[in-house]
């Protein structure tokens, strides 16, 4: 996913810090869904709720291969067309396979994360379809030649006034930065695209094998339009996105709808999965389902990490993350930022290309607290880093930091011995004097050590050690407790 | 191997099962067993007209906060007038002439709509399941009219289940969208709902649309209207309510006449 020429993860947080727009916006997101999922969890009496529906989940991952089998035999059955994609690319090529054979010229796309992984848009541009976002935050984004920064609010990094400007530019309107005004406009540009347009794409939040139906999770609608008017319907679906029965998919629905945005339903859930029947006048003439793997049955295999694919992707963990809070989705680098984001995006793409994530965020356990189904990433985080420190074969993992592993092999040594440690000690306090700056602290390291000071001053080392002065505080208590006793 | 086969077997593999063993439902029972709802299905049916009427009670004050405006109404004849006032007070928003389509349902076409709308140049169409030109209807119309399979009072939603005459633009294309139902329709929670989809799943696909379409991506600003409808209503058919002297809540008519 990486490229060679891309900013770095601590460049691009540098670069989030000092905009002054995603701040803001990222502190209102926090202060009303991260905060506000948390008390609705707080005064929720039982959370059985969470529990039954992890469990639950589990279970159904921990039996994918007899649920996909039965989702894939329904979805035949009804009509629409099943494809195993074991990797992104296979993915890509039956979409333009699909897209060639129907004579496609537009795509309209719903909301999906699967596409960005897959990188389906480019590759369908590159065959001269056109592809449109119908979703307002990322039509938003596609016209400003952007990328995401929010699960479910990916524009949060614009203000009204630059999406005014863009509008004004690229749709031709009058300048306005009033948001029911540009929301219309959007509306209007994108309704006859989506009338007219010949296939939709659309991610999948969750299948129910046992009905054979995909459900779409949406506010604006935008999803019903491209399920609905174009020809063909084609849908993107990750492997673990699915419940065995309906009963299953409620308790999800309600969790991700919660802990999404607070709502109890968003606007509209549309349950599809085949083509329309006869004498219906809208509904795709052909749907196919596209089931992808993609890394993700490696995932699965592996004990430590296969509770991750219960995400529901309900983002939850962004809105509450102090990391994620301060430097927004860019610097992840990834389709799946914040939280959730370190912890996948090293497992999908690879752990050397994603190191930085699991070390930037800082462990405090939020992300565990406000998960509606209580997926546990900081233990997650700290087995990438464990995988990164020592390297690790069934992960490709090589060591991430030889250097850092060679500095600590150093200091083990160094206070595993005390003579060492003691000189050490000695040099490292004679060393620290030029550094110390008028308040007595050291504002300014050199080498490796600079990074440590660029945002914060350290204290320096004690003119006289710890154990010296407990030994003399300690004897001259010993003297006194003597003289009592014995007074 | 098909390409299914070795998909799946590689899923197997991640599992710990050798390639080989083929699993299917009978080996996994637990993940398919279900709660028992039957208790769920009783309490339904057996509802009383008073328990329903304060589900309908709540359906009216959760649909506030969402632009779905509930009119409760006596009859068929009351319905008519209902809808007959909000299409009068409700500006097209995509082109000039006012269109309506409704659904094909035995209780919209009792409303006559055409005959109540005669003299006002609107004109109202019906998704006949054997007309050819209902998605280009659809499309010019600023008011669908359906008949949802149940109303939701606990999220305000209602549930709509495709078929012949009932297609799913109608609730989708139009600018206002108008619900018809009968109060014993109305459920009290999306529990209800889905015992009752798993004791007949529907074959076609199914909707439940809560409230009106609305996006909060610029600045989280809510705006209603984004794709979808930007007005709901929900019009409830109670035979044995005491009929109200005042039908209409005007204000909130008026509201769904700005665009
Ligand atoms: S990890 Fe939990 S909180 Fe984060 S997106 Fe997934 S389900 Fe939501």
């Amino acid at each position: 996913m990486k490229r060679t020429k891309e900013p770095t993860y601590s460049q691009d947080a540098q670069k989030a810090l000092e905009n002054h727009v995603l701040q803001s916006s990222l502190k209102k997101l926090q202060n009303r869904f991260g905060k506000g999922v948390m008390e609705y969890w707080a005064a929720k009496d039982d959370d059985e709720l969470r529990d039954r529906v992890k469990r639950r989940r589990m279970s159904t991952i921990e039996n994918l291969d007899v649920v996909l089998s039965l989702l894939a035999d329904n979805v035949q059955k009804a009509g629409g067309h099943v494809y195993f994609a074991k990797t992104g690319s296979d993915a890509v090529k039956y979409c333009l396979r699909v897209a060639q054979k129907n004579e496609v010229k537009t795509v309209v796309k719903g909301k999906s994360m699967l596409s960005a992984e897959i990188g389906v848009d480019k590759a369908l541009e590159q065959q001269g379809v056109e592809v449109v976002e119908t979703d307002l935050g990322e039509f938003i984004i596609q016209l400003a030649g952007d990328a995401p920064s929010h699960i479910i609010a990916p524009c949060i990094h614009l203000n009204r006034q630059q999406i005014g400007k863009l509008f004004q530019e690229k749709l031709g309107i009058d300048y306005t930065d009033d948001p029911p005004e540009l929301t219309r406009a959007a509306r209007g540009a994108l309704r006859r695209k989506m009338i007219d347009a010949d296939m939709g794409i659309t991610g999948c939040n969750f299948a129910c094998a046992e009905t054979g139906k995909i459900s779409l999770v949406s506010n604006e609608g935008n999803i019903r339009m491209a399920t609905t008017m174009p020809r063909i319907h084609l849908a993107l679906m990750g492997i673990e996105r699915i419940a065995a029965t309906m009963q299953e998919h409620q308790g999800m629905l309600q969790l991700l709808t919660r802990g999404a945005a607070l709502q109890k339903l968003s606007t509209y859930v549309s349950f599809v999965g085949g083509p329309k029947s006869e004498g219906d006048p809208d509904g795709p003439e052909e749907f196919h389902l596209v089931l992808v793997d993609n890394g993700r049955s490696k995932i699965l295999g592996d004990p430590e990490f296969r509770e991750v694919l219960a995400c529901l992707r309900c983002g939850a963990c962004l809105n509450i993350c102090p990391v994620y809070g301060r430097i927004g989705g860019h610097a992840y680098h990834s389709p799946y930022p914040g939280p959730i984001g370190a912890v996948v995006s090293p497992l999908l793409f690879g752990m050397n290309q994603h190191a930085d994530l699991c070390k930037g965020e800082s462990l405090c356990g939020a992300c565990l607290d406000i998960c509606p189904v209580k997926i546990d990433l900081p233990r997650m985080l700290l087995a990438l880093r464990h995988k990164l420190a020592y390297g690790d074969a069934k992960w490709q993992a090589r060591q991430h930091k030889p250097s850092e592993a060679f500095a600590f092999k150093l200091y083990r040594l160094i206070i595993s011995n005390s003579m060492f440690y003691r000189l050490a000690l000695r040099c490292a306090r004679l060393l620290q004097k030029p550094f110390m700056g008028k308040s007595g602290m050291i504002g300014k390291m050199m080498g490796p050590g600079a990074r440590w000071t660029n945002d914060r001053d350290l204290p320096p080392l004690a003119r006289e050690p710890f154990n010296r002065r407990w030994k003399k505080k300690h004897s001259r208590n010993q003297k006194r407790n003597n003289e009592v006793n014995h007074g | 191997m098909d390409e299914k086969g070795v998909f799946l077997a590689d899923i197997r593999t991640a599992l710990g099962y050798t390639k080989e063993e083929t699993r299917d439902m009978e080996q996994c029972p637990a993940v398919f067993a279900d709660v028992d709802d039957s208790l769920i299905l009783d309490r339904i049916q057996y509802r009383t007209h008073v328990e329903k009427q304060a589900l309908l009670q709540i359906l009216q004050d959760n649909g506030e906060q969402l632009r779905l405006e509930v009119h409760p109404v006596s009859s068929l004849d009351a319905a008519a007038e209902t809808i007959v006032a909000i299409i009068k007070s409700t500006k097209p928003e995509f082109s000039t002439a006012r269109q309506i389509i409704q659904h094909d349902h035995p209780d919209l076409i009792e409303l006559g709509l055409w005959k109540r709308m005669a003299g006002e140049a609107v004109h109202v169409h019906t998704a006949y399941s054997n007309d050819s030109e209902v998605r280009e209807k659809s499309v010019e119309s600023f008011i669908g009219i359906t008949v949802p399979r149940w109303a939701v009072a606990e999220s305000a939603t209602v549930v709509q289940i495709t078929g012949p005459g009932r297609p799913r633009s109608t609730s989708l294309l139009p600018s206002v969208h108008i619900a018809l139902i009968r109060l014993e329709h109305v459920l009290a929670d999306l529990t209800e709902v889905y015992a009752l989809l798993g004791d007949e799943p529907p074959k076609e696909s199914f909707v439940f649309i809560t409230g009106s379409s609305k996006t909060a991506d610029i600045e989280a600003h809510m705006v209603h209207g984004a794709h979808g409808p930007r007005q709901t209503h929900l019009v409830v058919i109670d035979e044995l309510m005491v009929q109200k002297t005042t039908p209409l809540k005007g204000s909130g008519i008026f509201a769904s006449a700005e665009i």
